[in-house]
């Protein structure tokens, strides 16, 4: 499903060349889970950017869903994207101006899927919100915008699902509530799952878990070679 | 519909709801609502007033002429479907029984008149309106209608006979009101309207009588130009093509200059309206980031970004363009409706080509205005989602700035359809915001050190004034232009009501009183007097030719242009020179010292027709006798100021010898009209002429085209307010972020408020100070340059721009951050982030 090689990022500051990823290789099978650990300035979040199409390495190559992905444009990844990934962020990313049903609908409109609505009341009821659909983010608990994010990112029953420290703007009870949603949605639905998380608890969950320092792989679990 | 287009329509209708669009609409709805209402209103106030005005006329054009109009000009008028009527006007004695009067008698074809209102009525005297009635053409033939005084003059009743020359002829009803009226000053005294088909039977025109006959005509505008045209050569020096412009000059003036500051207003407010949308449309774009790089995440490509937001905007441009529209028109029909009873003639049917800048508008504020801030928006990386810090490719500040202003040019000079104007308007605008730009950011310097010795409150806001300096002389950039463009025009209203009025005041003389004899003279001023009426000057009059100038016959060419010398003109002489009458070139008589010839100070458009230069001498013909005189002086004079006035005035005793009569004009409320048969009763000779009626019809224009003034300045505050609200929440969310942050904190509500308060009053304050400067500058340019009136300095701008815009801006900052001192901090802070 998923498969980097020898990805490198660097980026030119003033005080020179920084690098920020080095040549990270990993591989991920359709259904598994990957949770990417690692200190805060490690090159989690830029190493899940690079997996899921959002941003381009220096060197190396990411395949995904039989999609060179580091070979194609800008439109053409946002195409990959559209048809295979989803997303559930550490701020949520919910739109404030849309409800919470809206906010779900949002990516189902924009792929053009039919009956967006249905679809979206459909799982906002299965992560437990069908009393809150005509909410705003800002009527939400943390807890709950995070489930909507869920929600939304399920929608559109993508192949792979990216999450970004999806706990990280949580308290620890509630946090325990998401992981559990994520991972039952994630069984339900054959999905695949890259996420980024410094807790050990979340990491837990993933059957395959590399710890990155220096933007160096410095631990795989279990050992088997990318 | 596509998917994307219903998607965008959703998103659109989403964003209204959540009031991210709500300025940007409202600012693109106010622009095209004022132009529409200024483009449609003045369009059918022009074509009413140019209406309005042919009633002076009694037709859309007349030709005078001093000759019987020739008969196959009629074939000429038939070919071009021209409507016409003829008119013969003439002075006569007319009597009854033992009583005669000289009466103005005008003698006139069945369509007479071919614009406006002939209103009778069989009362003499009439005010109640329900006895007045619109007479469908002139009197039939046998038949006298007459001015009421005319009545107890001759001592007689409707009804009676009156004879004109030889002809006898029944009087059958009183005018009330005749279009035409204020047209001619040649036929004095009380009318007598009859029909032509008797002007034979009077035997009155013999050759050498002076008779003015007029051939009026009416119809479309390019059949009239064209027919004017084919007459153009057969008109003889004794005939004078008539038009609106040259019966009206001081009509025309006052529409001209009302026309231009309408038009003035018009650009004002989308030069507003266009920075209330820029900084709204920015505003828009900047909230709308967060939103594209999450849609980009989740696939939406850079192609089909551009599309949503393509259609949103046209969508929003074209609602909005068509409901500014529709509240244009109906904005100016309120106007319309509320002044139709002051305008003598009905407003014409908006015009779809009136409505069209109004269009052009919404277009042009939606290409320049509106899509530069959010051109870069489908660029936006989708890894911002992850990476907030990411930064934007938008189009630089700058050149949405040239693009704004092109479009300003564009827009301006459409309205004004001069080029120049707009041109140095806009550039006027930017050396004024350049300099704000510069000035703000002393001003900023200074306060932060004049901060540090303050109390907490006021070092919490300059600091905070600081610290978003670039924010705060953007701000100040955009508060001092709409303030400067508001207090213009609110300023230059003033002036030009002021301005009006002085043209036609209310007690402007409205009666000419002529052919008062030396001996009558002081008699009639104690008449005058004990009516306590406020007599002006009694001006001696001589009717004379003038022969020669320079000891030698005017050449042909001189001829040509100089009407005058085709006709007596009336001569006077005067000590002191009328306010109203300028010397241009050479002295008055009190510096004039030439011995032993009279001077004559010469009015500047007869001298130029003429080709006099000073100390040029010319010879007048006196009933035989003859006068030299040299040019001492050149004047110039408003014919418009309702004061006698002359061609030629003579040096002090110049007339004396040639027994002059004596004119003079009197201010005659309406409740003293009856006090003119009381005159002309003990002074039969004395001629009067009635102005009182066009000198209303003209202040009553005058008065409805004001309103219409104010009105516009009302919408225009509207747009300021607009810009000041955008300009106000474009820095909202980070000054709220900062006062949520210092309530967490442990700040009062007291302490905030006020350091709020004394953040925005500053940047008002500041903000007042320039566009004071800038308007008064403004103010003597548009002065000087565009309206042409006398220059006047403007303290009312200094004092209440300054305190008012304090005011305003201090106010308007902590309405629109009240939120975060009632809001608990913490929910405000989760809020905002």
């Amino acid at each position: 499903m998923l498969e980097a090689q020898t990805l490198s990022k660097q980026v030119t500051t003033a005080a020179g060349t920084l690098t920020i990823l080095n040549e990270v290789s990993l591989c991920v099978k359709a259904g598994d889970s990957l949770a990417i650990t690692g200190s805060s300035g490690s090159g989690k979040s830029t190493l899940l950017g690079i997996l899921a199409g959002l941003d381009e390495p220096s060197s190396g190559q990411v395949k995904l869903h039989q999609h060179e992905i580091t070979a194609l444009n800008e439109e053409r990844r946002a195409k990959v994207r559209a048809d295979h990934v989803g997303f559930v962020f550490q701020s949520f990313q919910l739109l404030p101006g849309l409800t919470a049903l809206e906010n779900v609908m949002m990516p189902l409109e924009l792929h053009g899927v039919a009956n967006a609505r249905g679809k979206a009341e459909f799982f906002l009821t299965r992560v437990g919100l069908n009393g809150r659909l005509h909410h705003y983010p800002k009527q939400l608990s943390g807890g709950e915008q995070q489930r909507v994010a869920i929600a939304r990112a399920f929608a559109s029953e993508p192949d792979i699902l990216f999450a970004d420290e999806p706990t990280g703007n949580l308290d620890s009870e509630t946090g325990a509530h998401v992981i559990d949603l994520l991972f039952e949605l994630n069984r339900e639905q054959g999905t695949t799952l890259v996420l980024v998380t410094h807790e050990q608890r979340l990491a837990e969950h993933c059957r395959q878990r590399i710890r990155l320092e220096g933007g160096k792989v410095i631990e795989r679990k279990p050992c088997e070679a990318a | 519909m596509l998917k994307s287009q219903v998607l965008a329509l959703r998103l659109l209708w989403r964003n209204w709801r959540s009031g991210e669009v709500r300025i940007l609409a409202g600012s693109l709805v106010l622009a095209v609502a004022v132009v529409s209402c200024i483009s449609v209103f003045t369009d059918r106030l022009e074509s009413a007033l140019t209406a309005q005005s042919h009633t002076f006329l009694g037709a859309d054009r007349v030709v005078r002429s001093s000759q019987p109009i020739p008969s196959d000009w009629q074939v000429l008028a038939d070919k071009y479907d021209l409507r016409t009527a003829t008119k013969t006007q003439f002075a006569s004695m007319v009597f009854a029984g033992n009583e005669m009067h000289l009466a103005a008698v005008k003698a006139v074809s069945d369509a007479y008149p071919l614009v406006g209102e002939l209103t009778v009525s069989q009362q003499p005297f009439v005010t109640d309106k329900s006895l007045i009635t619109v007479a469908e053409g002139g009197p039939p033939a046998g038949e006298a209608w007459v001015d009421s005084r005319l009545l107890p003059l001759l001592q007689i009743q409707l009804g009676d006979q009156i004879v004109v020359g030889e002809k006898p002829l029944t009087a059958t009803r009183v005018i009330v009101d005749e279009p035409d009226r204020g047209s001619s000053f040649s036929a004095y005294g009380a009318r007598l309207l009859m029909n032509e088909a008797d002007l034979a039977a009077t035997n009155v025109i013999q050759p050498g009588s002076r008779i003015g006959y007029g051939w009026l005509v009416a119809g479309d505008e390019n059949n009239l130009e064209s027919m004017l045209a084919e007459l153009a050569p057969k008109l003889t020096s004794h005939e004078k093509v008539v038009d609106v412009e040259s019966a009206q000059r001081g009509l025309a003036r006052t529409l001209d200059t009302a026309r231009k500051f309408l038009m003035l207003s018009a650009m004002i407010s989308v030069l507003l309206a266009g920075v209330a949308i820029a900084i709204a449309a920015r505003r828009f774009a900047n909230r709308h980031v967060d939103q594209v790089a999450l849609m980009k995440s989740l696939g939406a490509g850079c192609s089909s970004i551009r599309q949503l937001y393509g259609i949103q905007l046209l969508v929003l441009g074209v609602l909005a363009s068509v409901i500014g529209l529709g509240l244009g028109v109906l904005l100016q029909e309120v106007i319309a409706s509320g002044v139709s009873s002051i305008l003598p003639v009905a407003l014409a049917a908006p015009r779809w080509t009136s409505m069209l800048p109004g269009i052009l508008t919404g277009l042009v504020c939606l290409v320049f205005f509106v899509a530069p801030p959010m051109w870069h928006l489908p660029t936006v990386p989708p890894l911002k989602i992850l990476r907030r810090e990411l930064a934007v490719n938008s189009v630089s500040f700058y050149w949405q700035a040239l693009l704004g202003l092109l479009a300003m040019v564009v827009l301006v000079a459409v309205f004004s359809g001069d080029w120049w104007l707009s041109s140095s308007i806009i550039l006027a605008m930017l050396a004024l915001l350049l300099l704000v730009a510069v000035f703000a950011s002393i001003l900023l310097g200074l306060g932060q050190r004049l901060g540090r010795r303050a109390g907490s409150v006021w070092r919490l806001a300059l600091a905070s004034l600081q610290r978003n300096s670039r924010q705060s002389v953007v701000q100040m950039m955009v508060f001092a232009l709409a303030l400067m463009l508001l207090l213009s025009l609110t300023s230059l209203r003033t002036t030009l009501l002021q301005d009006w009025k002085l043209q036609l005041p209310p007690e402007t003389p409205n009666h000419f009183l002529l052919n008062i004899t030396p001996s009558e003279s002081p008699q009639v001023a104690e008449l005058m007097e004990q009516q306590n009426l406020n007599v002006q000057q009694l001006f001696p009059m001589v009717r004379a030719r003038l022969t020669h100038i320079n000891g030698e016959e005017p050449s042909e060419d001189i001829r040509k242009q100089a009407e005058m010398l085709r006709r007596e003109v009336n001569l006077s002489w005067s000590d002191r020179l009328n306010s109203d009458n300028n010397v241009v070139a050479g002295e008055w008589w009190d510096h004039w010292r030439e011995p032993g010839i009279a001077g004559v100070s010469v009015e500047a458009g007869a001298a130029s027709d003429l080709a006099l230069e000073l100390g040029d001498d010319i010879t007048f013909d006196i009933g035989g006798l003859t006068l030299e005189a040299r040019v001492a002086s050149i004047r110039t004079l408003k014919w418009d100021s309702m004061n006698p006035n002359f061609y030629f005035l003579l040096s002090p005793g110049a007339l004396d010898e040639f027994s002059p009569t004596y004119l003079t004009s009197v201010y005659l409320p309406p409740e003293k009209k009856p006090f003119i048969n009381q005159l002309l009763g003990r002074f039969p000779t004395v001629v009067v002429i009635e102005m009182d009626r066009v000198i209303a019809q003209i202040q009553a224009i005058v008065a409805q085209v004001s309103s219409g003034v104010e009105l516009m300045l009302g919408l225009v505050l509207l747009g300021g307010f607009f810009v000041m609200w955008a300009a106000v929440g474009s820095s909202m969310e980070d000054r709220m972020q900062e006062a949520a942050l210092l309530r967490a904190l442990g700040s009062s509500r007291h302490r905030l408020l006020g350091s709020l308060w004394i953040e925005f009053a500053l940047l008002g304050l500041f903000s007042g100070v320039m566009a004071a400067a800038g308007s008064e500058i403004l103010l003597l340019s548009i002065q000087y340059w565009v309206l042409d009136i006398p220059l006047s300095f403007h303290w009312g701008i200094w004092l209440w721009g300054i305190l008012g815009s304090a005011l305003l801006v201090g106010t308007l900052g902590v309405l629109s951050c009240r939120k975060v001192i009632s809001t608990p901090p913490g929910l405000m802070l989760r809020e905002l982030s």
